[in-house]
């Protein structure tokens, strides 16, 4: 249980620079989750919150020591790895006390603390057992257990997740979810699934090429992405990006858009002044599939609602929603619509654009327009 | 439909038949030398004198083994037989594989999970005493060996097959440590061990496979060295490969088959012992699959 600060950590290989200046205040008792794509640096930093590798320059600091230059062992952090590292030699009740012998608690302390571990995570029946005996969901409990029993400060998750099956995933989401709500310690979690992301975390910190590009709630950083990157990274279908233009319409500033041969001018919120002050330019716009479903009746009179026709190129129904493929401004867009109501491919249906939920973005920079 | 099926199945007889009549006429070729060799240390002199050269023997006589152990004149050693010689063989290879072996493991976890700056040139340079030569270290090591003052001493040998076997043994264990999750280590160092710690309980436990092949590979170099073993001793310190040498080569008047057939078997039996016994826990290792993370 601890508070964690990490001021400016720069880290290095040679003349390779992974991470960049890393800033994050996370507060005790907080889930936060790491998000990016490989080689963004993710596991780097969680490596030198360990302290199994030497930050090149910046501070770490948990609840208030600053550790550095601390060895891992003195900085009172578990972690749980990828491929689990449960020691193959040992069982899993050894596994789970390892770490306990080397801090010389008493044996007897030691073997509730395992069976206590072992009742939380289910895993009492398997506690003679070897590594190698064990199923994958298994082995990932243990490697829990394990983290578990030392009561540390800090739990670093390094995509603990990701060599199960789909279904015990999101079983184990679940679980860790709520272990978190009930033991309530401070995690930092790497994942590059962002539905992991969104469920769990507190906050969650988008990286890129070792710098950290939005660190906020993950409905901020649905809403609200900063830029064209975590636009694109977070959310499943991603969000449509289009390029379009503003124009001028009767005395109003509108994104100009072409669908199958006819021009729409779609309106531009109000809030949106930056966006509205480029007339003539070209600016991405991007918007989520979910925010252009079919015409829902007394929702399609907003201010901000425009509808389009457009002819379906694809339709991929997932069941609760059929995702529909059509053609804006020559560029490929999703929209999802409700299954009843989705025709079929080389049909033409209206579609509803909700540009309240639109969001702008540079085409140079890829910075979000404000 | 039928009949293809069937004669598939004859094909794959046929096939194997084939395989294993190469497989045993191989075996058997390489094994006739030893079978002779085996029969002839147990006939005595008599027989081999006036019947062939090869044959088997007419009565068992253990007599040739005592000779070559024990009774034979080598050179101009006052204790008799082989024995001396494959003591000193003993007293130079059992702490020469221990050492070279630990201290290849040593190398072996330092350079696979330690790594520090400039470790892989380490390596490199540590990979080109795999591809020396013998003969290019005896005079640079008679030298060394020379001013350290163990020149002919069996503490000379030991170092000197440490030297150059510890190339070989680093290199098993580095390319077998290198394959083993990183992760391990780094699991430890959080769960709190250190260096020693993690090296002597969880990285040695998985060690077994690769401990008995470079074990096997050790023992067997420095055994049946002969070349550093003539070149660095003393006729105190001389190996059995030393002494088998000279048995035979020093040997006066009649050439005595039997007895240099049973010294040459009494000089190969450790390193066919330690074959059978090694070899078996090498299997189980392999089979074992503790390893896998």
């Amino acid at each position: 249980m601890a508070n964690l600060h990490i001021d400016n950590v720069h880290k290095s290989f040679g003349d390779t620079h992974i991470l960049k200046g890393i800033n994050m205040d996370i507060a005790d008792g907080e889930f936060i989750i790491l998000v990016g794509p490989s080689g963004c640096g993710k596991s780097t930093l969680m490596n030198c919150i360990a302290g199994l590798e030497q930050a090149t320059t910046g501070r770490i600091i948990i609840e208030d020591e600053d550790v550095t230059e601390a060895m891992p062992k003195d900085r009172d952090i578990a972690m749980v790895f990828q491929s689990y590292a449960l020691y193959p030699n040992m069982n899993v009740w050894k596994n789970i006390a390892f770490g306990l012998e080397i801090r010389k608690m008493p044996k007897d302390e030691i073997a509730s603390t395992v069976e206590r571990v072992a009742d939380l995570l289910q895993i009492r029946p398997l506690l003679k057992r070897k590594p190698s005996q064990l199923s994958g969901g298994q082995r990932q409990r243990v490697a829990m257990g394990r983290a578990l029993a030392r009561d540390p400060k800090i739990f670093l998750f390094d995509e603990p997740l990701s060599n199960l099956d789909a279904k015990l995933r999101v079983e184990m989401r679940t679980e860790i979810k709520k272990l978190h709500q009930r033991l309530k310690t401070t995690i930092v979690y790497v994942t590059h699934d962002q539905i992991e992301a969104m469920t769990l975390a507190n906050r969650i910190a988008v990286m890129k090429d070792g710098m950290i590009q939005q660190f906020g709630s993950p409905q901020e950083v649905y809403d609200e992405p900063v830029n064209l990157f975590v636009a694109g990274f977070m959310g499943s279908p991603s969000m449509n990006f289009i390029r379009c233009k503003v124009m001028e319409h009767q005395g109003e500033a509108h994104i100009r858009m072409e669908v199958d041969g006819k021009d729409y001018n779609l309106p531009i919120p109000k809030q949106e002044q930056a966006v509205r002050q480029r007339i003539g330019q070209t600016v991405i716009l991007g918007i989520r599939p979910e925010q252009i479903t079919h015409v829902i009746p007394q929702q399609d009179a907003g201010p901000n609602m425009a509808s389009v026709d457009g002819k379906i190129i694809v339709t991929e129904p997932t069941g609760a929603d059929t995702l529909t493929l059509i053609r804006m401004n020559d560029q490929e867009v999703n929209c999802r619509v409700h299954p009843r109501e989705a025709k079929e491919p080389g049909e033409t249906m209206t579609f509803m654009i909700n540009m309240d939920k639109a969001i702008f973005f540079d085409p140079e920079t890829e910075d979000r327009i404000i | 439909m039928t009949v293809k099926h069937s004669e598939r199945r004859y094909s794959e007889v046929t096939g194997r038949a084939v395989l294993y009549a190469i497989l045993i006429i191989v075996a058997i070729y390489y094994l006739i030398p030893l079978a002779i060799m085996i029969s002839t240390s147990f006939r005595d002199m008599n027989d081999i004198r006036f019947g062939h050269l090869i044959d088997l023997p007419s009565s068992l006589s253990l007599e040739a083994w005592r000779m070559a152990w024990s009774e034979v004149q080598i050179g101009a050693r006052r204790q008799l037989g082989l024995r001396p010689y494959f003591i000193n063989s003993l007293l130079i290879t059992i702490p020469a594989v221990t050492i070279s072996v630990i201290v290849g493991a040593l190398n072996g976890y330092v350079l696979s999970f330690w790594r520090f700056k400039g470790s892989n040139i380490f390596f490199a340079l540590l990979l080109f005493g795999c591809f020396l030569p013998f003969q290019a270290i005896l005079l640079p090591q008679a030298t060394v060996l020379g001013k350290i003052g163990l020149s002919g001493t069996i503490p000379g040998l030991i170092l000197t097959h440490v030297v150059y076997g510890v190339a070989f043994t680093t290199l098993f264990y580095r390319n077998y440590y290198v394959s083993l999750p990183g992760e391990l280590v780094k699991a430890a160092q959080l769960d709190g061990a250190g260096f020693w710690r993690i090296f002597w309980r969880i990285i040695l436990p998985l060690s077994t496979p690769i401990t008995v092949v470079a074990v096997i590979w050790q023992f067997t170099q420095i055994w049946n060295d002969f070349l550093f073993g003539v070149a660095f001793s003393s006729p105190r310190s001389q190996p059995v490969t030393v002494g088998l040498n000279n048995m035979v080569n020093s040997s006066t008047g009649e050439v005595r088959y039997n007895v240099d057939m049973a010294g040459a078997i009494i000089a190969a039996l450790p390193t066919l012992a330690v074959y059978i016994i090694a070899g078996k826990y090498f299997v189980r290792g392999l089979t074992a699959g503790s390893v896998k993370g």
